[in-house]
Formats: C-alpha cells, structure tokens, sequence
C-alpha cells in the first residue's frame, strides 16, 4: 500500500499512490473547480479589450481563489477613490509564478491539456490591458466632469426659480403701496416706512393674495402666502423686526406672553387670611384626640371617670354616647347628694 | 391633542381631516384656522406655505421629524387619511410618554416637497 496523500482537490486523503487522480471522484472534482474559475477569468480576458473603470465602492474589495496558486486574489484594483474591474486578476493571471503554479497544477492533477491555456494571461495581452485601463480613465474623467457641470446647472437653475418667486411677490405688493399714500416712491420703501410707524404687527396679509404656486409634483399645489420675511432684504434695524419673534428664533409664544390688564404687583397668590384660618381648623381636626388608646397613649397621664369603654355597665346595649349621658347624669345627682349631705 | 390646520376655505386641501375626525375623536380634536385672521399665530409659526398643520398637546407645541427642513409643522395636504391617522397616533404616544419631538412614520414621498425661503443669508 502507497503511503498516505491528501488530495487538495478531493480535500481528501488516499492511499493508492498516483492511481488517485485518474479516478473518476478526482476528475469530477477537477472539473467541477476548473467550471467555477473559468467565468471569472473569462470576464477578466474581455476587460482586457475594453477595460471598465469605476468609482469605488466597498464591494470592490472582493477576492478570488485561485486554483493553480492556492491564495486569494484581489479580483478589482482600486486606488484612491477609482477602480479597474478585473484588474488584479489579469494582473495575477499574467505573472510568471502563476504560469509556474499553473503547470504543476496541471501536471499533479493529469488536467486537460487544452483548457491550460484559458487560464493563462500572455504578457502581450497585459500590455493591452494597460493600455485600454489609460483610455478608460480617461473616459471616466470625461464622465465625471460632465455630471458635475449638469449638477452646477441644475442649482442655478433652482436658484434662479427661487429669485423669480421673490420678484414676482415684491412686484405684486408694489400695487396696494400708493393706495396707503407714503411719500417714499419706491415699493420696498413704502412698506418699511409704514413699518416704522407702528409698533403693533404690521398688517402684511392685507396685500392681494399672492400668485398660486406650485411646488408639488403631484398635482396637489401649495398656496404661498406672503413671506415676512421677504420684505426685509435690506439692513433696516427696526424695533419690532418680525424675523426675531419666530418659533424658530425661540421667542415666546403668543399664549405665553404676559398680559397687560394683569400686572403682577395687582394679583396676590396663594390664600386670603379667613382661609388660613379655615385651614388651620381642618389641621386642627386631623390630629387624634390626646386621650385616645392606641400605641402613643401616654400611660401617666390622668383620665375621666368617663374614659373607659363602659361606664361600669355590663349589659350593655345602644351607643356610647347613651350610656356616656346616663353615666353623667347619674353622676350629677350623686354629686348634688353629696353635697347636700355636706351641707347638712 | 389639537392639530390645527392653517388654511384658507378650500375644502378639497383638508378632506382627509374631515374624514378622520371622527375616527380620532378619542386622541385628537381637529381645528381649522385662517391665516388671514390670526396674524399674530401665523408670524409666530412662520406660515408661508398653506395649508400647514401644527400639532399641540396639553397646550404644548409638539415638533414632528417629516425628512423636510421645518419641524415645526407639516407643510401641505396629506396623502391618505392613514397617513394622517398614523400621524396623529405617534404624535399622541410620544406626548403621553413626554417626548416633545417624535419621529413621523409617514413615507418620505407622500410628503410634500417645498422650498424655503431665507430671510437673508
């Protein structure tokens, strides 16, 4: 018997010497291995015409398994932020170790011998390679250039959308103006003098309502009214400047803001003194009376004759407070017979 | 809870409350608010767009995270009554637990996209 192998391929050990790779489990293992490479290298070989080049993402630094080498490969070569598919692979595939590794390979494992060469990259196909990558690169640039032009006008486009909108509105508010009868020609000015006059809001929403808008696509459109703070593009320092007081300034809500009828120094808080007083009995009636028997009775203080439960009755019958009257009675008339019996 | 809607009168824009209204009558009261009658509400709010729902809890402001620039309503007309539901049903949770700003659980494309408007930049 042959001495122990492992077979990589099979991942498997045998004893029959060289008898094992012409079985048929190994040749089925084999082809089964060299299928699985073949599409990979493939797709390299047609990079090597046109080669393809990209902006990097993460899945860009997957891995091959090369057969013949036994290592892992870099299937994408990517540098900086660009990346060149299939570019590690040909270049791994046109090295002189792996043609090495590639003809040991084929020798130990009895492979076909035609489907060697598919798994070769000549040096003069590599050179090809590199020069497609150039051409690619450059074309990438061209690309990239051409995106970011489109995004600039795009942005210019939206801006200068934004700039008709502010203009159409400001033209618009130009009619009311000579009604109100300001001696400032212009319509910008007009509004901020009246601003200036009055201390309370500005009454901006009695301007004719402003042209529809429509800012949705879907067909539902959203009715603009008139901005705020679109009227004050120019630096006045006004005293009540709207923009200031906003939710988004964190001013004070309207709700929150402190009333003028009611100045603090008018309104007393908390209770008149009658309450106080009416206060202090109701405290007065929660605590326990003194002479009550629970776990705080005060053993040496003195009781009444009447303290007890039961006035020294036996059948008892009826409320406490019945016996407690008979008791008192009883004992009143014994106090006057003493008495009367002092006297006397 | 009382989201109030700022709008004007047409009635097409805030169908979708009318319709739930009854429906969220247990967790919301719904009020319906002319811009042109509380300027003081408006400027506060900083309504430029209508119709706009601002949403309020025990008297307190609730903000809502829409994806869109401004918490602190929700600028244009809902989609579906559900989204609305749906709204309004998160926006009442948080408030029970006593969060100030939730997170809306309406899809990003249902809500309407607008530009806003800077004051001087």
């Amino acid at each position: 018997m042959a001495p122990a192998q492992r077979c990589p391929l099979c991942r498997q050990t045998f004893f029959c010497g060289r008898g094992h790779v012409y079985s048929r489990k190994h040749r089925r293992q084999l082809q089964a291995a060299l299928d699985r490479l073949l599409p990979q290298v493939e797709a390299a070989r047609k990079a090597v015409r046109s080669a393809q080049v990209e902006r990097y993402v993460p899945e860009h630094e997957r891995r091959c398994w090369c057969l013949c080498c036994g290592c892992e490969v870099r299937t994408h070569l990517s540098h900086g932020s660009l990346t060149v598919l299939h570019g590690g692979l040909l270049e791994h595939l046109a090295s002189p170790e792996h043609k090495k590794a590639t003809n040991r390979f084929w020798w130990e494992n009895k492979a076909e011998f035609q489907m060697k060469e598919k798994f070769l990259i000549s040096p003069q196909e590599y050179a090809q390679f590199k020069k497609s990558m150039v051409k690619g690169l450059d074309s990438y640039e061209e690309k990239e250039d051409t995106a970011i032009k489109e995004m600039a006008a795009q942005i210019r486009e939206v801006e200068h959308s934004r700039q008709e909108v502010v203009r159409s509105i400001l033209e618009s508010q130009a009619v009311p103006d000579p009604e109100e009868g300001s001696s400032a020609p212009g319509s910008w000015k007009g509004t901020t003098s009246q601003i200036t006059s009055t201390s309370q809001w500005p009454s901006y929403l009695d301007l004719p309502p402003a042209p529809e808008l429509d800012w949705m696509e879907t067909g539902q459109p959203l009715t603009f009214i008139g901005h705020q703070g679109v009227f004050f593009f120019f630096h006045f320092q006004l005293q009540d400047t709207p923009g200031l007081g906003n939710i988004h300034s964190g001013a004070t809500p309207p709700w929150m803001a402190q009333d003028e009828e009611h100045s603090s120094g008018n309104q007393q808080i908390g209770p008149s003194y009658e309450e106080f007083l009416k206060e202090k009995e109701k405290q007065k009636l929660k605590k326990l009376p003194p002479d009550r028997v629970g776990a705080n009775f005060d053993h040496s203080s003195s009781t009444s004759a009447g303290w007890l439960p039961s006035f020294g009755r036996v059948w008892n019958n009826g409320r406490r407070w019945q016996s407690r009257h008979q008791f008192k009675t009883e004992a009143a008339t014994r106090n006057k017979q003493q008495s009367k019996k002092m006297v006397s | 809870m009382r989201p109030m809607m700022i709008s004007d009168f047409t009635t097409r824009l805030h169908t979708p409350l009318s319709k739930t209204s009854s429906d969220l009558s247990k967790m919301a009261a719904i009020y319906l608010v002319d811009v042109d009658q509380t300027p003081v509400y408006t400027h506060y709010f900083d309504i430029s767009y209508i119709p706009s729902t601002v949403f309020f809890f025990n008297g307190q402001h609730m903000k809502v995270d829409y994806g869109s620039p401004d918490h602190t309503k929700f600028v244009g007309s809902f989609k579906t009554k559900q989204d609305f539901i749906d709204l309004i049903e998160v926006i009442y949770r948080g408030a029970m637990r006593g969060k100030l700003i939730v997170q809306s659980p309406i899809d990003p494309k249902n809500i309407p996209k607008y530009d806003l408007l800077y004051q001087d930049i």
